[in-house]
């Protein structure tokens, strides 16, 4: 079953996996403008739609009509987005390999998702201010900076090593912020979160970057903390918050 | 694109509504269910798209930029401003990221760069100037 791309013309595009009695918005349409429908097997729901395979999946429109499907169905209940890019040679295997096959797994993972959503929220430091700050906090750093940048432009290469291991120096103090920070969002947070995944570990790019699960009844207490959170650390700290989106980060894989 | 777009303003808390293709690949890259790998046809991802966007720049090179970034800050030249002075500085002057702007350069150049054209699923490199048909000159890893 594996190969059964070679020599076919169209597979299903799988969206997401919802309950059978999931109710899917009239006329909408996925990948390639085919409309999308709903394959069911006892509880559980596929939202499919038919994809011409003469090509990879990948393309600008292909992402936008994948997130069109997948975002226009929470409000017909629990979604378990399947990860862009997964096709099925046709509804029996759909039906057999995927609802049937993981029947409990996938009943489970629906009802751990019921009412819930999902915002991806990023947290990153005013470049400028945590520079400062580590600056005025470290001796070394202070002695090093003054001393590269005493340095004539045309010199600057005789004070590359100097220039090297103050960058670690700056570097390691940042990293070594962002966890705290990062730990300090984290604690506030928590009592109002479902969960949390970390998209990406703190560092460099992002002191934080996570998804948060958050129960339907409980968005506007975490909005708000937020709101506050972010007017708190203002000039410090700038916080991003995406969403609600499907919870693409809760549905049991990375 | 999503249930509520950018309902309010003002705040702190920045709320953008996302909609660019940078939006939607930072939201589904690498997510959602897998199913078994046996019975699934194709996981056609968009690895490829997005692989190099998620590099992360370690060593000398991050060192450098970051060395860069403290050496030009203007700590003690605006005659010894307390921490939060300059950092309402900051604020007013509009301040952008000089490290993490250098960081994020490489997605930067990916995302915005398959915005306009129809070569998103172009293996482009990151830290290319993307106007000098970054999607022609495919990368030969």
């Amino acid at each position: 079953m594996t190969n059964t791309t070679q020599g076919t013309d169209s597979g299903l595009m799988l969206y997401a996996v919802v309950r059978a009695d999931h109710i899917v918005p009239d006329g909408l349409v996925g990948l390639d403008d085919n409309p999308v429908e709903l394959l069911t097997h006892g509880g559980l729901g596929a939202v499919v739609g038919e994809f011409t395979l003469d090509r990879p999946p990948g393309r600008r429109q292909d992402l936008t009509a994948y997130t069109r499907v997948v975002d226009a169905l929470p409000a017909g209940g629990p979604v378990a987005p399947f990860r862009f890019g997964t096709v099925m040679p046709d509804a029996r295997a759909v039906v057999d390999d995927v609802l049937g096959a993981q029947e409990q797994a996938l009943g489970e993972l629906l009802e751990s998702l019921d009412g819930q959503i999902q915002y991806n929220l990023r947290a990153t430091y005013v470049e400028d201010a945590v520079l400062a700050e580590i600056v005025e906090g470290d001796q070394r750093i202070r002695e090093l900076r003054e001393r590269t940048r005493a340095l004539p432009e045309d010199l600057q290469d005789a004070g590359l090593r100097d220039r090297i291991r103050l960058g670690e120096l700056v570097s390691h103090q940042w990293e070594r912020l962002a966890h705290a920070d990062a730990d300090t969002l984290l604690a506030e947070l928590s009592p109002t979160l479902t969960a949390h995944v970390l998209r990406r570990e703190p560092g460099a790019e992002a002191v934080l970057d996570a998804a948060l699960l958050v129960a339907v009844d409980r968005s506007q207490e975490v909005e708000d903390l937020l709101e506050r959170l972010a007017a708190d650390s203002h000039g410090r700290l700038r916080l991003r918050l995406v969403g609600p989106v499907a919870p693409y980060d809760f549905v049991g894989t990375s | 694109m999503t249930v509520q777009a950018q309902r309010r303003g003002g705040g702190y808390l920045d709320r953008p509504a996302p909609s660019g293709l940078a939006d939607v690949v930072e939201i589904i890259l690498d997510k959602g269910l897998v199913i078994d790998a046996y019975v699934r046809v194709s996981l056609v991802g968009i690895e490829l798209l997005t692989i190099d966007a998620r590099i992360v720049i370690a060593s000398v090179d991050t060192y450098l930029r970051f060395a860069e970034a403290t050496n030009r800050l203007d700590l003690y030249e605006h005659g010894g401003k307390d921490l939060s002075e300059m950092v309402g500085d900051l604020q007013e002057g509009g301040a952008s990221g000089k490290v993490s702007g250098a960081v994020k350069g490489a997605k930067k150049a990916l995302t915005s760069g398959s915005d306009d054209d129809e070569g998103d699923d172009e293996d482009e490199r990151p830290r290319r100037p993307r106007k000098a048909s970054a999607s022609s000159r495919r990368s030969s890893r």
